[in-house]
């Protein structure tokens, strides 16, 4: 936690929200939930075309999992019918799950690969998983003062 | 009495996100009150004067037993009651960049093949996923949406739908132990009915009874819908009354879906876990491949153009992939008018994007011809979203200035095989779109009863020409794809628009410069039905057959508009006008020999309005087998032209026989009218689009046409000014 200096070289750099691209979801299968994969021309220049594919299909992996009818699935319902739904004030449900999967996941791709990109990724859930929204960040040279929401997200995570 | 008048709490269980705070309605909770109390009360009811004897006297389980069944009920009733039922929060305002004026009221989805449409809701600012609707009493957007159900006083969506149809069947079973058991009792207390505990029974066996047959036709229906895969807002709009259902996988698995499936997450009202990763330049970038270098020189540091023309091409191949055998689109918009600015928000990255449109094309006014209303023409940015929640209305189709095109009229209704979008946005507008709209004024009004079958899961054009507004967008899409490669991009991801292409048979052949020969009959047709300005005459009685007629005039439409002023559309029309006649004249001598040698037998087919019919229709019958009838109507008595118009005159003004070839004889009358000069027969022949119009249209100028085509054959010769009504109405004078 050292402390900052606002040298007259060193200013500091800040980034600051240029640009949201939102990837839609595909519903080429159905209601299931499932995000497009078509690399959006924004991010052309921000990062890999094999990353950021990677990281959708990863997600579109995790949700199908989440969404599977499987056995799992199967007992949970009979088990909350049994006990007249009281089940849901213990339990967290499979979905639900899977959901923190997908969160801790996010969090991880936006600290390795996304932010030092100049990007973020908001966990989809968050708009009723109707979009992936990537938030695209520019450097707006260097300036004393910290714009933006991105830079004030916590130095603590430094 | 215990009750769950907290179920008066309501099934808002939604956070903060999802709408606005909401006056209190003490009326929404009337429905509510009434079943809790009535199911609480009545059984309990029965389990103090019923039970005890039925234990003693029946068995002990009987007891247990309703009270299982009663708690599952209970417990159904409750979650049906207070579960979210899959609202969706709000879009933030980040997600709508795009300007309200230009973008459009519906996308369409491709599910399993099957087009669906996405209508934006101006409430939540997105546009609805398949499947949702918004709920005006919970004024929520709700995902899977099946109704609202007033004696729950709660939505019934993706999350609760279970529990509201296991509410159902266990209020069914409870209804019937209840009554079943209550019958038993007064069975066997005949003789004791003064006393308190029959009457109680009694009275308890009324109110079920009561309840039973709509509880019971209710959840009869619910299992309809589950085997079906459908849901109730799908039912009962007839989404699905002519078509395929994209969204049930077979029977047992549908069954399973709705018992078995996983309990979906609430959207709204969650703990939202705080971002912590810092973004933080410098920004690593990724290396740029050797395409992209070289693109950056070319294109003079104007880097949106190359982006934007890989991902349209990338994008083009996934919709050329899904349109399965669209023959390649031609060349997009962008390429010519580089460096515009691409549209960067959450709608212009749907699937069914097109190509930016250059703001010289979204910003043209539409042609407005005088039939049409001129304040939806002039205003058409206004109209896409702006209002968009419940007025769906034919204007803002044709008045999209945007891109992406939109059948407009049904609201929440049908589901249509039509994925089309224009690339050109208003441009081609013009007499297309008025056209289109007049068309689509009455489709759509036939295209509303027939909503369910407009989802299509067949290519049809019995579905486009019912979809009312669907095929204006049709028209519209055709007129822009089926001109010479204009600005008109996009492959079209409907099955539909491609069945269309495929049942027509012309498309391709009509060109600009095949319009500008008269020799060629499509577009002799065309340019007949361009030059007419459509009249909303309503279609209704259109019959299907039609609509293989419509495409191709509507063809014709493309050229004008397409690059094209009104004014210079006008002057083209002119100088069509002069050519055709100077076609016409030059070859008014050995034609009309060939007329005359072919009229005699054409004229056999008898009572036929005698339409006098220049050679191109002759030339129809080669391309349009369709038009084959109009064209063998009594040619007129061109033979007649010496005696002008007594013979034609008499000649019946019966009925055009088909419909179907009444508008493209219709058609065809009204530009040989112009051809003919006869602008007093225009009028009459404007509306020659619609069957009824075409029918009116080939009645009317009988009498005067052939007067026309008298003048027309004897006048050629001494030239002078005729005058010709051209598109819009306006009149011009050509000399001949």
């Amino acid at each position: 936690m050292a402390t900052e200096f606002h040298n007259l070289q060193e200013l500091r750099h800040s980034a600051s929200l240029a640009n949201k691209v939102f990837l839609q979801r595909d519903y080429s299968e159905g209601t299931t939930c499932r995000f497009q994969t078509k690399f959006p021309s924004e991010l052309e220049s921000r990062i890999e075309r094999t990353l950021f594919e990677d990281t959708v299909k990863t997600l579109n992996n995790y949700y199908a999992e989440a969404e599977k009818m499987g056995g799992q699935s199967y007992l949970e319902g009979c088990l909350a019918c049994a006990t007249a739904y009281l089940i849901f004030l213990c339990m967290e449900t499979r979905y639900e799950k899977v959901l923190k999967k997908i969160g801790r996941y996010i969090q991880e791709q936006n600290e390795k690969i996304y932010a030092p990109r100049g990007l973020l990724i908001t966990d989809p859930i968050e708009r009723g998983m109707r979009v992936i929204e990537i938030s695209i960040y520019e450097d707006r040279g260097s300036s004393g003062s910290c714009s933006g929401s991105s830079s004030t997200s916590g130095s603590s995570a430094r | 009495m215990p009750g769950f008048s907290s179920g008066g709490l309501g099934g808002e269980v939604g956070g903060p996100a999802s709408s606005s705070p909401r006056r209190f309605h003490p009326s929404r909770y009337v429905p509510v009150s009434a079943t809790t109390t009535f199911l609480v009360a009545s059984t309990t009811h029965f389990f103090c004067f019923t039970c005890p004897w039925l234990s003693e006297h029946v068995s002990s389980v009987v007891p247990i037993y309703n009270a299982v069944v009663f708690l599952f009920t209970l417990a159904n009733f409750c979650m049906a009651t207070f579960m979210d039922p899959g609202v969706f929060p709000r879009a933030e305002e980040d997600e709508d960049k795009e300007d309200d004026f230009r973008a459009p009221l519906y996308k369409t989805v491709d599910i399993k093949g099957i087009q669906v449409r996405m209508k934006w809701c101006s409430s939540c600012r997105f546009y609805r996923p398949p499947r949702c609707s918004h709920c005006s009493v919970c004024d929520n957007c709700v995902e899977d949406f099946d109704h609202h159900c007033p004696w729950v006083n709660n939505c019934i969506g993706r999350r609760n739908y279970r529990h509201f149809f296991l509410f159902l069947l266990s209020l069914t079973i409870h209804i019937m132990g209840v009554f079943g058991f209550g019958l038993l009792y007064v069975l066997h207390h005949q003789h004791q009915l003064d006393r308190v505990h029959s009457a109680v029974t009694m009275a308890t066996m009324c109110v079920a009874g009561l309840f039973f047959i709509p509880v019971a036709g209710l959840t009869g229906f619910h299992m309809v819908l589950v085997v079906r895969g459908r849901t109730t807002n799908e039912q009962v709009t007839g989404k699905f009354r002519g078509g395929v259902n994209p969204f049930t996988n077979g029977c047992l698995k549908n069954i399973s879906h709705v018992l078995c499936s996983a309990q979906a997450p609430r959207y709204v009202g969650r703990w939202r876990g705080m971002q912590t990763a810092e973004v933080q330049p410098p920004f690593l970038r990724p290396p740029l491949s050797e395409a992209q270098l070289e693109a950056k020189v070319l294109d003079n540091g104007i880097q949106n153009d190359c982006h934007s023309t890989r991902s349209k091409s990338s994008l083009e191949q996934m919709e050329s992939q899904s349109a399965d055998a669209e023959p390649p689109p031609p060349p997009k918009p962008e390429l010519r008018y580089p460096g515009l600015p691409r549209a960067d928000t959450e709608e212009s990255s749907l699937l069914s994007d097109g190509p930016p449109t250059p703001s010289m094309y979204k910003y043209r006014p539409a042609y407005s011809s005088p039939q049409m209303n001129h304040t939806a023409l002039t205003h058409p940015n206004k109209m896409i979203r702006g209002d968009s929640l419940d007025s769906p209305s034919i204007l803002q189709l044709s008045c999209q200035p945007s891109y992406r095109s939109e059948p407009s009229t049904l609201d929440g209704g049908s589901i249509i095989g039509v994925g089309v979008r224009r690339g050109g946005g208003e441009r081609g507008e013009g007499p297309g779109g008025t056209s289109g709209m007049g068309f689509g004024v009455s489709g759509g009004i036939s295209g509303y009863s027939l909503g369910g079958r407009s989802y299509t899961s067949y290519p049809s054009s019995l579905v486009l020409s019912t979809g009312g507004s669907l095929s204006s967008s049709m028209r519209s899409a055709h007129t822009h794809h089926n001109t010479l490669g204009t600005l008109q991009s996009e492959g079209t991801t409907d099955t539909s628009y491609k069945s269309l292409a495929n049942q027509t048979p012309r498309n391709g052949s009509l060109s600009y410069d095949s319009l500008l020969t008269p020799s060629e009959s499509p577009e002799f047709e065309s340019a007949a039905h361009e030059l007419s300005p459509q009249k909303p005459h309503a279609p209704t009685a259109f019959p299907p057959a039609t609509t293989f007629s419509l495409p191709a005039p509507g063809v014709g439409d493309a050229p004008l508009q397409g690059y094209t002023s009104p004014f210079l559309s006008a002057q083209m029309a002119q100088q069509r006008e002069g050519q055709l006649l100077q076609g016409s004249a030059s070859f008014s001598s050995p034609h009309r020999a060939y007329l005359r040698a072919i009229s005699p037998p054409l004229l056999t087919p008898p009572p036929h309005a005698a339409h006098p019919e220049t050679p191109h229709l002759l030339h129809q019958d080669t391309r349009h087998p369709h038009l084959r009838a109009s064209s063998s109507r009594p040619l007129p008595p061109v033979s007649e032209q010496p005696s002008p118009s007594s013979p034609c005159a008499r000649s019946p003004d019966t009925p055009v026989s088909p419909p179907p070839r009444g508008p493209s004889l219709g058609q065809s009358l009204s530009y040989t009218r112009e051809a003919g000069l006869q602008h007093k027969a225009w009028p009459m022949g404007g509306g020659g689009l619609s069957g009824g119009g075409g029918i009116g249209g080939t009645q009317a100028p009988q009498s005067t046409f052939r007067p026309g085509l008298a003048n027309h054959s004897t006048s050629k010769p001494g030239g002078g000014v005729k005058k010709v009504t051209g598109v819009g109405g306006t009149t011009y004078e050509i000399s001949v």
